[in-house]
């Protein structure tokens, strides 16, 4: 009996051991927790300091000169929501700030059938620099729209939410083809790109399937490529630049643990392709200084030469030395240890020079003596949302899950909910 | 051909040195004139420019929305424009383009009204100084057809500033000896006592030499 409970043990620890590290659950200690706290606090302050006082609509960047931008917009209704459920801001200033920016969006920002275009001027809500009528940064914008109605059911907010997002014509940008167009101008009409394979394609999809007005069919969601590579044996369906923010904007918004999409779940999908990203960066460690094991994080971002697509494998690969803190914190749901020990790594080590007001500046490069002195306003929402579903109870996820919009895509595009061994935070 | 070769370039030379002269110093005056609005003004266009900070935080701006473009997805072909030029131009994104084709196209307009201008007066400069060669021909040629016709008390007149004065007084002289010599002979033929007045006429005419001489 003694010999088989051993037996039963040593087998036990084994298989246990075996099992891949971020799969097990994962305590930060109080310290790190606290200062995780402290990223997504200061991290909101970006969206209070860089939106336009009187039209909502926030700036792409930090940088003096940038136009606002309708993504980073719709990160921040969501954050406003989050800071305002968590106290950060003061209840009545999170509800008007949202209230204003929606009211903005539903009567001021230029639009073609209800696709905002990419860049707006902050203060008059029109296109500025020949900017494209933009499905992704449309999307972006609707999905902190439909978050922020989440947190204040049955109010204006809700209503106007719902409004922007029933206006957008989603089977308009298809131009009659199989996919939904990436862009279209009045001066060219529909752009030659379609959100025709794997990127932040999901969360945009999904929520033109789901809509109750201009619904694209479920073929849209099932027509797009998914390429299978891998590196350093993690088999991923793999974005064309291997960016790491690719796996992550649309798993700010929708939980894909339960998902499964013929066989593929894109959280661990996810959670390969972050593996296999930081083991790509490590690989240059002899050759770039910043590169190690708790300094990665390849994904577009500014860098020394402007801002590029930095990406690992499978995809384009490219890198330069350059590291974008926002996309390590950005990975803590897919992998929470590494992510909270980097974040310790670049908020001890390079606090100086990487981190502000507005939590970390959007990348460095230890090589070049580089330090980015912007905050880029998409960087910091997913920072934000990311931080927000793995210190709240996953709270941007539930809400999100529970609009119809996202179970009507559910249903149609036959995702199976298949209860998954992924642990829960 | 060889014939035909010049072997001496200064045929007149103080004609030609003036000539020289007057083409030259026009014409490097206005050069002059017209380098040196351009250099300043095209440099302090630029120096302008790039002290703005609106234009300096819209050039990077510009720069950035083309990162943002080939982050998402390749360029698409460029058409035809001022930016074709230069290969450099390769390098640069849409919005890019579209604010460094707006700097050279406000740039070739400011050139083209210089440049306009500076034909205008390269083009009046030169009918003045034609003007000074050109009307001296026109009055020998005027000249030419009238002794042609057999009007022998043609002459040439110049104005101040033509060029040609040696030529005209060498011609008009030439003509009056013509003139005197064809009146002397007109009134000997008009003498009653024939055998002397063809003794002077061929007297006067053994003066001259011509095709018929044997």
């Amino acid at each position: 009996m003694f010999k088989r409970l051993t037996c039963f043990f040593l087998v036990g620890f084994f298989v246990f051991s075996l099992l891949p590290a971020p799969l097990r659950a994962f305590e930060p200690s109080p310290e790190d927790r606290t200062l995780l706290n402290k990223i997504e606090k200061d991290t909101l302050q970006y969206f209070t300091r860089f939106s336009d006082k009187i039209t909502g609509l926030t700036k792409d960047s930090s940088r003096a000169g940038s136009p606002s931008s309708v993504a980073a917009t719709g990160f921040a209704l969501a954050a406003y929501a989050i800071g305002g459920s968590r106290g950060w801001i003061a209840p009545d200033y999170a509800y008007n700030r949202i209230l204003t920016t929606l009211q903005t969006l539903r009567h001021k920002a230029a639009h073609e059938k209800g696709v905002f275009y990419h860049f707006l001027d902050a203060r008059t809500g029109k296109r500025v620099w020949g900017s494209e009528a933009s499905s992704i940064d449309t999307a972006l914008a609707v999905a902190g729209a439909l978050l922020a109605a989440r947190y204040y059911p049955g109010t204006e907010i809700e209503k106007l939410a719902r409004e922007i997002y029933e206006r957008v014509d989603w089977k308009w940008m298809m131009n009659n083809s199989d996919f939904i167009c990436m862009g279209w101008t009045p001066e060219s009409k529909f752009l030659p790109y379609y959100w025709d394979s794997y990127n932040e394609l999901m969360l945009l999809v999904a929520l033109a399937v789901g809509s109750p007005t201009f619904p694209v069919p479920p073929s849209a969601w099932e027509r797009w490529l998914r390429p299978e590579g891998d590196y350093n044996s993690h088999k991923i369906i793999f974005a064309s630049t291997g960016a790491l923010f690719t796996y992550q904007f649309s798993h700010a918004y929708i939980d894909f643990r339960d998902l499964n999409d013929r066989g593929i779940n894109f959280f661990e999908n996810s959670r390969e392709a972050t593996l296999g990203n930081r083991e790509y960066s490590m690989s240059f460690s002899g050759k770039y200084k910043g590169y190690s094991e708790s300094s990665w994080g390849l994904s577009s971002s500014v860098g020394p030469g402007g801002y590029k697509a930095y990406g690992g494998k499978p995809g384009g690969g490219l890198q330069d030395g350059t590291i974008a803190p926002y996309a390590t914190l950005s990975s803590i749901v897919f992998t929470p240890e590494l992510s909270t020990q980097a974040a310790r790594f670049f908020y001890d080590r390079y606090q100086k020079e990487l981190y502000g007001n507005f939590g970390f500046k959007d990348a460095f490069n230890l090589d070049k003596g580089w330090w980015a002195n912007e905050y880029l306003g998409i960087d910091q929402g997913i920072t934000l949302l990311m931080l927000e579903n793995y210190l709240n109870g996953e709270s941007v996820w539930k809400k999100f899950m529970g609009l119809p919009a996202i179970k009507r895509w559910v249903e149609l595009t036959g995702l199976a909910k298949q209860p998954s061994s992924i642990t829960k935070n | 051909m060889s014939q035909n070769r010049r072997k001496h370039f200064f045929i007149n030379k103080p004609l030609q040195l003036r000539f020289m002269l007057a083409v030259i110093l026009p014409l490097f005056l206005i050069n002059l004139v017209a380098l040196a609005g351009l250099y300043f003004g095209i440099w302090s266009k630029i120096l302008e420019t790039f002290s703005n900070e609106q234009t300096l935080n819209d050039l990077v701006t510009a720069s950035r929305m083309i990162e943002y473009e080939q982050a998402r997805h390749p360029i698409a072909s460029q058409d035809f424009s001022s930016l074709s030029f230069f290969r450099q131009t390769e390098k640069l994104g849409q919005h890019q383009r579209e604010v460094f084709k707006g700097i050279l196209d406000e740039t070739n307009r400011s050139l083209f009204w210089k440049f306009s201008l500076l034909l205008f007066f390269l083009a009046w400069g030169t009918i003045f100084i034609s003007h000074k060669i050109a009307g001296p021909l026109f009055r020998f040629s005027k000249a030419f057809n009238e002794v042609e016709k057999g009007d022998y008390r043609s002459r040439v007149t110049l104005r101040k500033l033509d060029e040609g004065h040696p030529v005209a007084q060498e011609f008009n002289e030439a003509m009056e000896k013509t003139d005197h010599l064809f009146s002397d002979l007109k009134v000997l033929a008009q003498e009653k006592d024939a055998p002397q007045a063809v003794a002077k006429i061929k007297e006067k005419l053994s003066t001259i030499q011509t095709s018929a001489n044997v």
